[in-house]
């Protein structure tokens, strides 16, 4: 039974496009001139409790709108939500209780309150009882290294201890759902590690279903089984990332550590090329279609004097480069 | 009564909220209260000014007209004036969709941040400025409890017309996302018809029946009138019959509007 059901849904902005000032806010009120941009087309997907879905496309593909629509912000122009059996929209106040939302450009935390204060006020808001609710923060505090920034207003933390709090205040009245739009956006490592790490941790032991969009493919390769690509609007892709990765991940690498330095005049198997050449390491890129792994490392311990050597996995980042960049349509027109 | 134990938790959390956020920011406050002593000392030198070669203004004498223009000068600040700037801005920066995440009514919970808020003024603002009108201008209060319950429910049922008022003309922003030319539009025309610059009762037959179609009155000239006795006591309960009406029509309309409008609702940004 999924948690979340996404049946052709589609999200049509009107834009009244207005001239500046009091008298086009007037004219735009009274004589509108409508353009109409579609941001989301018909979508249909579903999502199982306990899951962790991934949500990607290239910039402007339809990602927040469909997350403000399952969220319950903003109504769909055509199909239906349904979130918990609930339609997102028109019972908004009973989904929000079951849900929650971290958009990384924004907070829900209060500018002006010490970070305490606001989980506070969140816990009143979400009915947390107290002592789930200190129980909840203890925890939060030491995965999240909340400590020393319980007592700091949002207004004065950096961007990753901001994202940190969102966190907390995101998943302290524990939802069932949780939507988290580009939450490592412009973080760094320790940071992104650690957050990836909670969310882990929360889908484990609560199975809460996370649905993630990011543009950081790190995320999705730590905590992703699924992915749903869209571009445009509608989904191209729907399924495990293992899936992609076979089906694109035509190419692999192997290195060579060599012990002399020369290595001039190597024959490759048909479908290698080498990629770097250098003193002591060279670099071989394969076409799996073409020959194997274990054809390529044979041919060149032969010619060389081959030390040490390791296959890199298919690199996902540069698969998805392949997919947005239009590999998926080709593959659905021939 | 276990769900209104529920809200009472809920929204006083909120109400507790408005008023430390108030206090963040209590460096204003004495600019505010000067400001406030400011106007104060304007209003009453400009209304001396007037009364210099007249007994009396549209039938009203000079004591009556003063009292009442410093009452009306003390309690103005506790009424919100930029409720739908406040709304209007929340809607165009997008922060409105975080408030729709919130598993709150939007907007009961405006209403009770902005009353607690409201009623913190009228101790920390209104009693001070109550004090300087008293010593400095001789401000005249009544000593009868009735006048002064009637005031308090009439300032809040005023008070309440004048939210769903703007919660309704705020609503517009989700069509134009234009809140500040709203707001100036309604500014103007509030200001004067609120009865803040002088007694409502002073207008020309033909204003006054105009400015009854407007709500402004009821937030602050319906309960000022009450407490100078320009209203008297014995028609004190008709007034406030007549506030509840407004009330009842404007709030209906303002959550039937708010309904179709956040239908409508785009969210601006990422
Ligand atoms: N409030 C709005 N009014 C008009 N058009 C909008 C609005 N919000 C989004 N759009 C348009 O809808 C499309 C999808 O936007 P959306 O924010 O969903 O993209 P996204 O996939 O989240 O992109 P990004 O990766 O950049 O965050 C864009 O073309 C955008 O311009
Ligand atoms: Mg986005």
């Amino acid at each position: 039974m999924p948690i979340i059901e996404v049946d052709d849904l589609s999200k049509v902005f009107r834009l009244n496009q207005k001239e500046p000032g009091l008298r086009g806010a007037f004219k735009a009120l009274f004589k509108p001139n409508y353009t109409d941009k579609v941001a989301v087309d018909h979508l249909s997907f579903s999502v199982d409790p306990g899951e962790i879905v991934g949500y990607i496309g290239v910039n402007g593909a339809g990602k927040s709108t469909t997350i403000k629509m399952l969220t319950g912000i903003l109504a769909p122009s055509g199909g239906a939500v349904r979130v918990l059996g609930r339609d997102p929209h028109s019972q908004r106040v009973a989904n929000a209780r079951d849900i929650g939302v971290v958009f990384g450009q924004r907070t829900q935390l209060w500018w002006d309150l010490a970070l305490i204060e606001s989980l506070n006020l969140i816990a009143k808001i979400y009915e947390v009882e107290p002592a789930r609710y200190k129980q909840l923060l203890d925890q939060f505090s030491e995965t999240l290294e909340l400590d020393e920034l319980l007592k700091v207003p949002v207004r004065q933390m950096s961007l990753g201890q901001k994202m940190r709090a969102e966190l907390a205040a995101t998943l302290i009245h524990e939802p069932k759902v949780v939507y988290l739009d580009e939450p490592t956006i412009g973080l760094d490592v320790m940071v992104k590690e650690r957050i990836r790490e909670f969310i882990k941790q929360q889908n484990r032991e609560k199975q809460t279903t996370v649905i993630l969009t990011t543009h950081d493919l790190g995320d999705i390769e730590e905590l992703c089984q699924r992915v749903i690509i869209i571009d445009a609007g509608k989904v191209i892709y729907d399924g495990p990332i293992s899936t992609i990765k076979d089906r694109f991940g035509k190419y692999r690498t192997i290195t060579f550590e060599t012990g002399s330095a020369s290595t001039a005049g190597l024959a490759l198997p048909d479908g290698t090329e080498l990629v770097a050449n250098e003193p002591r390491k060279l670099v071989v890129r394969f076409d799996r279609t073409r020959t194997t792994a274990s054809q390529v490392a044979g041919a060149l311990m032969e010619q060389a004097d081959v030390v040490d050597f390791s296959l890199a996995e298919p690199d996902l980042e540069s698969i998805i480069k392949q997919i947005y960049s239009g590999a998926l349509r080709e593959e659905v027109a021939v | 009564m276990r769900s209104l134990r529920r809200y009472w938790r809920v929204y006083s959390a909120f109400a507790a909220n408005a008023v430390k956020l108030m206090m963040a920011y209590s460096v204003w406050f004495w600019v505010e209260l000067l400001g406030q002593i400011f106007m104060l000392i304007i209003f009453v030198y400009f209304w001396k000014a007037v009364y210099a070669n007249t007994e009396t203004v549209s039938g009203m004498r000079a004591a009556e007209t003063l009292n009442y223009i410093l009452i009306a000068q003390i309690v103005a600040p506790l009424v919100r004036w930029s409720l739908i700037l406040d709304i209007g801005g929340a809607i165009r920066q997008g922060t409105v969709a975080i408030e729709f995440t919130r598993p709150v009514d939007f907007q009961a919970r405006w209403y009770v941040e902005w009353t607690s808020q409201m009623l913190f003024q009228a101790i920390r603002l209104a009693l001070p400025l109550g004090a300087v009108a008293m010593i400095c201008f001789g401000l005249r209060l009544p000593a009868d409890p009735a006048v002064w319950g009637y005031f308090i429910v009439s300032f809040l049922l005023g008070n309440a017309v004048l939210f769903c008022f703007d919660w309704a003309f705020a609503c517009l922003a989700f069509y134009t996302t234009e809140a500040w030319g709203l707001h100036i539009l309604r500014e103007g025309v509030a200001a004067f018809f609120s009865g803040a610059l002088l007694p409502l009762q002073m207008l020309p037959g033909w204003l006054q029946k105009g400015a009854a179609f407007l709500p402004f009155g009821q937030a602050l000239n319906a309960p000022v009138s009450i407490l100078t006795g320009i209203t008297p006591v014995s028609q004190a309960p008709a007034v406030i019959g007549t506030q509840l009406i407004w009330l009842v029509g404007l709030f209906l309309f303002s959550r039937f509007f708010f309904g179709v409008a956040s239908r409508k609702v785009t969210v601006q940004g990422g």
